[in-house]
């Protein structure tokens, strides 16, 4: 029954982080994390994205899975 | 967390009028304006540990710390942009101290307030096209005589000519999806540029991001005179009317700041 409320707001989710991560002014302040960096770091997010619902259900086990392997 | 902890300052938008902070009260009381040459850079103090560059690499790889502060990050210049024109920045632009962001400030201040006036009365608006291929292809099987009449010689054909009958019709069908695919999308987005006054096709977005069934086909914003909105939203809702039975689903979000539409000259084109 989760469910619908988890997909509604992963859609937001989604068009909040396709701006936010993606797009916007990109100036290089004094921490640099290079473009290379954010790529990698979208794409971790992809998968991670992806596996929302798992972790949702993962709930209860301190971070299994999807978190470690991403490293 | 720690009071000791060195603290950054995290830039979220600049605007050349003083934005009401009060707006944004609700997300967080500690925002602050940092006032250089006629510009306002909205800002907030974060501790080092979080946003530094270890620390940022760290949480990037943690969804829920993404999602609370990506989601902090749109609200904060949501609420700057209800009362005056934004140029919203890329998640996580971070300085040492409010003394090493006015340099920013000054070499970009010229082109900030070119933007600025470009951007006055205007709003991004997003729309993303789906299409559920199985649908479409459903309904081009009954459009195109040719694929009608290799259905119609299947049905007479012996297993091994049925075979090969049926793999033309699976190329010909999934042609033909491809062309309405490439055609309503086209369509649509020349239907929408011609409402703005700038338009921008943006990267696809795969299945595992957007947890759709369906398929992304166009991702697309769109910078629209605030008067104009309910013309754009009215074409929308007429494309909509003339696609969705199709297979497609249109989906139509904004105001949105202009994150599509503040590109710098010496950066490259933020979409091939």
């Amino acid at each position: 029954m989760h469910n619908m409320v988890t997909k509604s707001r992963d859609v937001t989710l989604l068009e909040v982080l396709d701006r936010v991560l993606d797009k916007g002014v990109i100036i290089s302040g004094d921490v640099v994390i290079s473009v290379a960096d954010v790529d990698l770091i979208y794409l971790g997010l992809k998968v991670l994205l992806s596996s929302v619902e798992t972790m949702e259900q993962l709930k209860g086990s301190p971070f299994a899975g999807p978190m470690q392997e991403a490293k | 967390m720690q009071m000791a902890e060195k603290q950054l300052v995290y830039l979220y938008c600049v605007t050349n009028q003083e934005p009401m902070l009060k707006n944004a009260e609700d997300l967080a009381d500690d925002f602050y304006l940092v006032y250089h040459r006629d510009l306002y850079a909205v800002v907030r103090n974060v501790g080092e540990s979080e946003f530094g560059q270890e620390g940022l690499k760290k949480n990037m790889a943690d969804l829920e710390w993404v999602k609370t502060n990506a989601t902090l990050h749109e609200g904060i210049i949501d609420q700057v942009m209800k009362n005056v024109c934004v140029i919203p920045f890329k998640f996580g632009t971070l300085f040492n101290t409010d003394e090493s962001l006015k340099p920013m400030l000054e070499e970009y201040g010229d082109e900030f307030k070119t933007i600025l006036s470009k951007l006055e009365n205007k709003e991004e608006w997003g729309v993303k096209i789906y299409c559920d291929t199985g649908k479409l292809k459903a309904g081009v099987v009954n459009d195109e005589p040719e694929i009608l009449e290799i259905e119609n010689q299947i049905s007479f054909s012996l297993p091994g000519k049925a075979f090969f009958l049926e793999k033309k019709k699976a190329e010909l069908l999934a042609q033909s999806a491809n062309a309405r695919v490439n055609e309503y999308s086209q369509e649509s987005f020349q239907l929408l540029k011609e409402l703005s006054f700038e338009a921008r096709i943006n990267k696809l977005l795969p299945k595992e991001v957007t947890e759709r069934e369906d398929d992304m086909v166009l991702n697309s914003a769109f910078l629209i005179g605030k008067d104009e909105v309910g013309d754009f939203i009215n074409m929308v809702d007429t494309l909509k009317m003339h696609y969705e039975n199709n297979g497609f689903f249109i989906d139509c979000t904004g105001p949105w700041p202009p994150y599509n539409f503040c590109g710098l000259s010496n950066q490259k084109e933020q979409n091939a």
